[in-house]
């Protein structure tokens, strides 16, 4: 009986959200262009899963267990007036589930490669998760190398020139981040969508190919036939 | 400017680790590791068993989901330190198979152990919701029939009422026809 009415009022709640969500989805422009994959890697406890976090829902989670296999997120974001979907796998850092999340690894446009400043170790395991992500990734995959816990300061083991100095030899994009404070954390997702963005544009990235991990939606809104009319238009729109 | 996008995604994020499945090739890959060790020390180690269970629980078959499982509920016994991880994986497997009664039985024993864990808690939710739906197909069918029932009782009321009744509105017309 007292199950029925907790499942009752469950039924009545999920009636109201689904109300909302069909209200949100006729309000909001929901519609996006491309979707790019994402991965996150990186040795455990790096806070990879509060990179995501922050990213999706602005929060810092300061206790996060470790992750089980692998977490998902997206998030709609704006590059050149085109909308993006960002489609992120955040997988696990902690050892035994390492084989597994390889798997993960294919297809995808751009890769967190994600270290511990006040952790060395998980700065020297970097060219084992950079060796891993050039073997299962394509040319074209955009590799942003993160410093994170930017905020702990005083702890820091590695500094920042040291890590530059690494990422500009392999030819990685860097930033100190802070998922705790936010520093750089937008930065970081959305100058890896905008390099991404330019291969695409440049033709350097196949986007009939599933190892890009960029797809393409067909336009949705009325009198946008042509995405290559419309690509042309955006880049006259910012050239200012 | 972004804010409204997190929640509303929230259970779609559980259907795409739900309905994301292991390539074949890299299941056979795991699968050969797992046979070559059963074939040649006649016991598998806890990581060969746990890497070819989570792919299987990833397979598009559900013959594959129902071994991975029988592996996963090996593993409880055999490998204690990490069940948080194989009771993770059995709550999965058994919400791929659609059998969310028995999910929820180990979404609520991981729960009891790590009351907060953010992806329970999202796989939770979105068998509440599945169970939802099953229990709103059920609410359908059974008030269905206590509509056609109640159809059924109106229409024998109104019966009996206007045969009760039948005298009333007789007069009432009559009364009425003078002032015509
Ligand atoms: N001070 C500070 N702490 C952080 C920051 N980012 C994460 N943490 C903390 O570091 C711990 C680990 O963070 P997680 O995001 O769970 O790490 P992870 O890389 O996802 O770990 P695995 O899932 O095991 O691979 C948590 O306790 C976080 O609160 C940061 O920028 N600053
Ligand atoms: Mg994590």
């Amino acid at each position: 009986m007292n199950e029925n009415f907790s499942r009752i009022s469950r039924l009545i709640k999920s009636k109201i959200d689904d109300t909302i969500d069909k209200i949100s989805i006729m309000s909001a422009p929901y519609s996006y262009s491309y979707i790019f994959k994402y991965i996150i890697i990186g040795d455990m406890g790096v806070g990879k899963s509060c990179l995501l976090h922050q990213f999706t829902e602005k929060k810092f989670m300061a206790s996060c267990p470790h992750t089980i296999g692998v977490e998902f997120g997206t998030r709609i974001i704006e590059v050149d007036k085109q909308k993006i979907k960002l489609q992120i796998w955040d997988t696990a850092g902690q050892e035994r589930f390492r084989a597994v999340t390889r798997s993960y690894y294919r297809g995808a446009a751009g890769c967190l490669m994600v270290y511990d400043i006040t952790r060395r170790s998980t700065y020297n395991h970097l060219s084992s998760w950079l060796t891993d992500t050039k073997n299962l990734t394509n040319p074209s995959t955009v590799i942003f190398l993160i410093g994170n816990k930017s905020d702990l300061e005083s702890t820091r083991e590695v500094t920042y020139e040291e890590a530059k100095k690494f990422a500009d030899e392999n030819g990685l994009m860097f930033a100190e981040t802070s998922a705790m404070t936010g520093q750089n954390v937008e930065e970081a997702f959305l100058e890896t969508a905008r390099k991404i963005y330019q291969s695409v544009q440049d033709g350097r990235l196949d986007l009939n190919s599933a190892e890009s991990g960029v797809q393409q939606k067909q336009p949705q809104r009325q009198g946008r036939t042509s995405l290559t009319d419309d690509t042309q238009t955006n880049k006259d729109n910012c050239s200012c | 400017m972004f804010g409204a996008f997190g929640k509303q995604e929230t259970p779609k994020e559980m259907e795409e680790i739900l309905n994301d499945t292991i390539t074949p090739q890299e299941l056979e890959k795991f699968e050969k590791v797992y046979m070559k060790e059963l074939k040649d020390k006649k016991c598998v180690t806890a990581k060969t068993q746990f890497e070819y269970a989570w792919c299987l629980v990833r397979s598009k078959y559900g013959a594959d989901i129902n071994n991975g499982v029988k592996i996963f509920e090996g593993l409880c016994k055999d490998d204690p330190d990490n069940k948080r991880d194989h009771i993770y994986y059995l709550a999965i497997a058994y919400t791929r198979m659609k059998d969310y009664t028995t999910a929820q039985k180990y979404v609520q024993a991981f729960l009891e152990i790590e009351p907060n864990n953010m992806q329970v808690m999202l796989l939770d939710e979105h068998i509440e919701k599945e169970l939802n739906k099953e229990f709103k197909k059920d609410a359908a069918i059974a008030g269905g029939a206590l509509l056609v029932l109640g159809g059924l009782l109106g229409v024998g009321f109104a019966l009996a009422k206007k045969y009760h009744d039948k005298k009333k509105p007789d007069e009432e017309v009559r009364k009425n026809e003078p002032a015509n």
